[in-house]
């Protein structure tokens, strides 16, 4: 017996009513979640349209995300949205309507939502995308900052803070930057930051082990700045951090582009093996006719391929060094490499970013922001997205300044990596 | 002990051919363990079956003049002499112009390959490993034959998917003393094509399960509406399938068609499958001996993945993976497969059983079958094959 495609619907539409597969459309989500009431949830967003980090990320906490093999519905609800920008694809008054929210003229008046009082259990911020100004150091100029002095100043006002989540770097400035991570502690409230990068999923499961001495590190990514350079720093900073006595700060830091890079290859201001090891743990290949695979790290196509090579050299105060290598042209991933002491080869991984439109990395990071919000904890310091903001600021001075060495006391950021691993591996 | 040597059989050798990713690997060296690793085997002969427009093996046997081309299996295999004069033979049929039966089989020359490859062992009075790409042959006898043959003249013989072998997110296998209730794998193709990538990838997944394998008894192959009819019933025994097995699958998903415009991520209702759909949906139902139940439905446009999900008895929680196979160049997929070749032939050892690859094949036909017949449900005898798995878990992991 076959059923025509119309009784196929009739079929589902009762089958669905019992079935564990979700209705989206019905904001009834919390009823599966027993008496505790939802955490409620501000949103304040540069802009919300298609695939914008807002709308990937802002919509997992309406509709919910996979996680562990299962469509996990945090027990929180958004009650409020500020957009600092409405293009023709907003999607922000389509999505209140929907789920049952407002969307407010201020940021003010987003985290009281609509009373005299800050209203809200958590504030999420997603400050990407949009049109902002570029300075001549090539950041976006991004109104996190500001935005953060406007949440604050809701708290100072109304005697409380709430847990805030801060989407990828904290600013494009350093001092500004400082100023969030010290008045979040000043304010004392649960401060998380950064990149889906450090939580995604990772080929092969590597973690370095905490306290093992890192003598070498290299990271290498694809991707424009300050966008993709700020992911490929943090995702050095969450591995690094775990070496013996922690993350001690920076001394200097060189950034370097073209040529220089390459000559910097053979000068061996980075170590071989981990070129090699980071270069293995790519998936993406560019060039190679018909697409062999390639041996990049000692065949010569990679200085034809990469026409405009960055690296950035970071010297820690407990003597680390590190570096950063944005291949664009050859690769198409990020990975890393470390020689780390007592261990005969380098330790390398790749950061596993899946596909557009699904993104699933993402779903990796909301589930970190849920825990925050959740538990009252941030589950990883802010001092590694106040590191990785910091570190990009100043290594484009030195990019500007035509590839001086900088001596950075500002990057003088001292913390310790959570104890358990944060990655993603169920 | 010397490089062993090695010949490549092939239907054709054109871009992103299975020819090319695996017989390139062989030639360039691939990434591997924190390396670019140079396989320890010369690539010394190839025969390429249909070798016109868009061919690649003159091109390849140029740059690399250790890899000679020949007109013939034999003088492949024999490297032009009278004997056999290679360890090791990779035999991949996939790709090019062969036609389709009445039942839609492509007909790869796969069976045909392997008995000219075997005429020269027998002749030579010496065999040498065999790795053979996706199911054995498009019919069942065959596939037997072959496996029979390699048991007779005692060659260490692998075949199949490379599913099997490759990441998977998360990195688990059942534990060999679990009992598996039922399973369910969601994925992407048609029948005799992508469907041996996930029958293969399943049967990788319970070959573990307590008493290894025992084989099937029954299927039965649902095609269209009655696919979707059986994803809409919630249990097996209502004609369907554990529904939570099925939702695991999707959530394991790192490609499923968001069924709403404008979001990039949500989980579909069962009413938005039939729409995202491209062409029409394949349910396979397996009844194995030990009673385990099997669901491998393939809804090529909701999702663009492999996923499995399986209910473990006692277990509250079912456990799901992606299987995941990713088409950047240079289609690193198939980098395990090609490793677990490098083993067989420095070892001389099968890699992972021979009887997973016999068993899919017949899984394969008989979902060919049971379609022919109007997608009726068939008995299997002659697939309860037994066996047992490696050891040690073969996916890549590291």
């Amino acid at each position: 017996m076959t059923l025509s495609r119309r009784d196929f619907l009739k079929a589902t539409s009762a089958a669905a009513l019992a079935s564990p597969l979700i209705d989206i459309s019905a904001n009834k989500l919390e009823a599966a979640q027993g008496d505790a009431p939802p955490k409620r949830v501000a949103i304040v967003a540069t802009i919300w349209r298609y695939l914008s980090h807002a709308q990937h990320m802002g919509d997992r906490l309406l509709v919910g995300y996979p996680f562990e093999g299962k469509w996990r519905h945090p027990n929180v609800k958004v009650v409020s949205l500020y957009v600092d920008q409405k293009g023709k694809r907003d999607q922000s008054a389509a999505r209140a309507e929907e789920f049952g929210f407002k969307v407010y003229p201020t940021i003010a008046e987003t985290l009281r939502a609509g009373s005299d009082k800050l209203a809200v259990d958590a504030v999420v911020v997603i400050g990407e995308h949009g049109n902002y100004p570029r300075n001549e150091k090539g950041q976006k100029l991004y109104p996190r900052y500001e935005f953060f002095k406007e949440i604050t100043e809701v708290f100072q006002k109304d005697g409380r803070a709430v847990p805030v989540f801060n989407d990828k770097h904290l600013s494009y400035s350093w001092r500004k930057a400082k100023e969030m991570v010290e008045t979040s502690k000043r304010l004392d409230f649960p401060f998380l930051a950064g990149s889906s990068l450090p939580v995604t999923w990772r080929f092969p499961e590597m973690e370095l082990p905490l306290e093992s001495e890192i003598e070498e590190a290299l990271v290498m990514g694809v991707g424009s700045s300050d966008a993709m350079d700020y992911h490929t720093l943090e995702a050095m900073q969450c591995m690094i951090e775990r070496r013996k006595g922690g993350e001690t700060g920076v001394k200097s830091v060189q950034a370097l582009h073209g040529d220089a890079v390459w000559k910097a290859g053979r000068d061996r201001r980075w170590s071989h093996d981990l070129f090699e090891a980071a270069l293995s743990r790519v998936d993406t290949q560019y060039g190679g006719e018909n697409a062999h695979p390639q041996d990049f790290a000692n065949n010569g196509e990679l200085q034809r391929l990469v026409k405009d090579p960055t690296a950035y050299f970071i010297e820690h105060n407990d003597g680390l060094r590190t570096t950063l290598l944005m291949l664009n042209g050859a690769i198409g991933d990020y990975t890393f490499a470390a020689r780390v002491k007592g261990m005969s080869e380098p330790q390398s991984t790749q950061f596993m970013l899946p596909r557009v439109p699904n993104v699933t990395y993402s779903a990796c990071l909301v589930n970190k922001i849920v825990e925050m919000i959740e538990t009252g904890k941030a589950p990883y310091p802010v001092e590694r997205t106040q590191m990785a903001s910091a570190l990009l600021d100043r290594c484009l001075d030195s990019k500007l300044s035509g590839g001086e060495r900088l001596d950075t006391p500002e990057l003088n950021i001292r913390y310790r990596a959570p104890a358990t691993s944060q990655f993603c591996k169920t | 002990m010397p490089r062993p040597k090695i010949a490549a059989i092939v239907t054709e050798y054109s871009p992103n051919s299975h020819a090319q990713h695996i017989v390139d690997r062989f030639l360039w060296g691939y990434s591997w363990r924190g390396h670019h690793h140079l396989p320890p085997v010369d690539l010394v002969s190839i025969y390429v079956d249909q070798a016109d427009e868009g061919d690649l093996s003159r091109d390849r046997a140029t740059r690399f003049p250790a890899m000679r081309i020949y007109p013939s299996i034999a003088e492949a295999l024999t490297c032009g002499g009278e004997d056999l004069a290679v360890d090791g033979v990779v035999l991949i049929g996939e790709h090019g112009r062969y036609p389709l039966n009445e039942k839609g089989q492509r007909l790869y020359p796969r069976y045909e390959f392997f008995m000219q490859i075997v005429e020269v062992f027998r002749r030579s009075g010496r065999s040498a490993p065999l790795f053979s790409d996706k199911h054995l042959s498009w019919k069942w006898e065959w596939a037997k034959e072959m496996v029979d043959v390699s048991k007779e003249l005692g060659f260490a013989f692998i075949a199949g998917s490379s599913t099997p072998l490759n990441r998977r997110f998360p990195p688990v296998e059942i534990p060999r003393d679990a009992k598996v209730e039922e399973i369910v794998c969601v994925a992407t193709g048609d029948a005799d094509s992508y469907d041996i990538h996930a029958l293969e990838a399943m049967q990788s997944m319970v070959e573990r399960r307590r008493g290894g394998e025992t084989g099937v008894v029954a299927m039965q192959a649902l095609r269209g509406d009655a696919a979707l009819e059986c994803l809409a019933r919630d249990s097996w025994e209502s004609g369907g399938l554990d529904r939570e097995l099925f939702e695991a699958c999707l959530c394991r998903s790192h490609m499923l068609m968001p069924p709403r415009e404008g979001f990039n991520h949500i989980l579909p209702r069962l009413e938005d499958i039939p729409r995202l759909l491209d062409g029409s949906a394949l349910a396979y139902r397996f009844e194995y001996a030990d009673g385990m139940k099997a669901t491998m439905i393939l809804v090529e446009g909701l999702v663009h993945d492999r996923t499995f999900a399986a209910r473990l008895k006692g277990q509250p929680e079912p456990i799901s993976l992606l299987m995941s196979i990713d088409s950047f160049n240079p289609r690193n997929f198939f980098t395990p497969q090609v490793n677990a070749m490098e083993q067989m032939f420095l070892t001389g050892r099968p890699t992972f059983p021979i009887e997973r690859t016999l068993l899919t094949t017949g899984l394969t036909a008989a979902g060919v079958e049971s379609l022919w017949l109007g997608q009726k449900r068939i008995e299997t005898p002659h697939l309860a094959i037994r066996y047992q798995p490696t050891e040690e878990s073969t996916f890549w992991r590291n």
